[in-house]
């Protein structure tokens, strides 16, 4: 149980560091409070900005448990085990490469229309049922990326009891999203925009290199923990 | 007044409106805690040198008014000017 809780804490670590609900939180606060908004409608959109990321991510990491719960009802297969490892290495590896674009700023690898949209988007946010929803699909536009903690985090936790089950799946979408409350936080006590995003520009290197090194982390882990020490067990080593 | 080429030639030119760099100027203050009042005073400011840079110029691209209007405004605010330079890269 530890082993998987450990699994569960360390990709819920990693799917926090992924920058793309934290760039588009940066630009939407940033508007809402440009245009002259009070402090208490701009408490209120960011809330439900951060309540539509929460609840994404809950679905989701829900959402793919279920889906394995129903097809590996006894054990998962170390063929998906192992798969899921490539899944880990191979992402990985693209974080490296690609995750922001070279240049100033903190672009990040999202085709630019999809970026100009979520931009757009986060500008004409003015009602929380909005922000809510630009919270979602900030979630939803990363998933290319997440959908590798997310798949390993589901395998783990289906291994767990029911109760621990909903323990797992808090702790995944609290640990996940602290990232996004530690700006939440900043803006809602005063904190200038400037400096945040001055800190993530100067900082997204050091980002991309932990997310990517992370991500091979628990892929080397998951692959010793769960495909070479059940194949060395099942052939009677150890 | 000069016509404005906008992003990549591909929305219509339209003519350069004071307008709406002072308001994309007072939103950029604004959004790092400026006061209202200082936020108005730097725009206008701002607006001001852009232009007077624009006065002989037929034409110019939207990005080149970005340039020109980050450059007087990292003078009078900096933080200020890094958002507003670097609005398109958050992203």
């Amino acid at each position: 149980m530890i082993s998987s809780l450990a699994i569960i804490a360390f990709a819920a670590l990693i799917h926090a560091s992924f920058q793309l609900s934290v760039s588009v939180f940066t630009l939407f606060s940033g508007h809402a409070i440009g245009a002259k908004t009070a402090q208490a409608k701009v408490v209120r959109l960011t809330t439900g900005f951060l309540l539509g990321a929460l609840v994404m991510t809950m679905l989701a990491i829900s959402f793919t448990s279920f889906l394995f719960q129903n097809l590996f009802a006894q054990t998962t297969p170390q063929v998906i085990w192992a798969a899921s490892c490539g899944l880990l290495f191979g992402l990985g590896i693209a974080v490296w490469a690609f995750y922001y674009r070279k240049g100033n700023g903190t672009s990040l690898w999202l085709p630019r229309e999809i970026a100009r949209h979520l931009t757009n988007r986060a500008k004409s946010t003015r009602h929380s049922t909005e922000a809510f929803s630009l919270g979602l699909s900030s979630v939803l536009g990363e998933i290319l990326f997440i959908i590798a903690p997310i798949i390993i985090a589901s395998l783990a936790l289906i291994r767990l009891e029911p109760a621990w089950q909903l323990l797992g799946i808090a702790l995944y979408t609290f640990i996940s999203l602290l990232s996004l409350l530690v700006v939440y936080a900043l803006v809602g006590s005063g904190h200038k925009l400037s400096r945040i995003q001055q800190w993530r520009e100067k900082n997204k290197r050091f980002l991309q290199f932990t997310a990517g090194g992370g991500l091979l982390i628990l892929g080397f882990y998951v692959y010793v923990d769960q495909v070479l020490a059940a194949t060395a067990l099942a052939h009677g080593g150890f | 007044m000069a016509d404005l080429i906008k992003r990549s030639g591909k929305r219509e030119t339209e003519q350069f409106q004071s307008d709406k760099l002072h308001a994309s100027i007072v939103a950029a203050c604004l959004s790092v805690r400026s006061p209202e009042g200082e936020a108005e005073s730097i725009a206008h400011s701002v607006c001001g040198q852009v232009a007077a840079w624009l006065d002989q110029k037929p034409e110019v691209t939207s990005e080149d008014v970005r340039r020109k209007a980050s450059e007087a405004l990292a003078v009078l605010h900096p933080e200020a000017a890094y958002l507003y330079k670097h609005h398109q890269l958050v992203l």
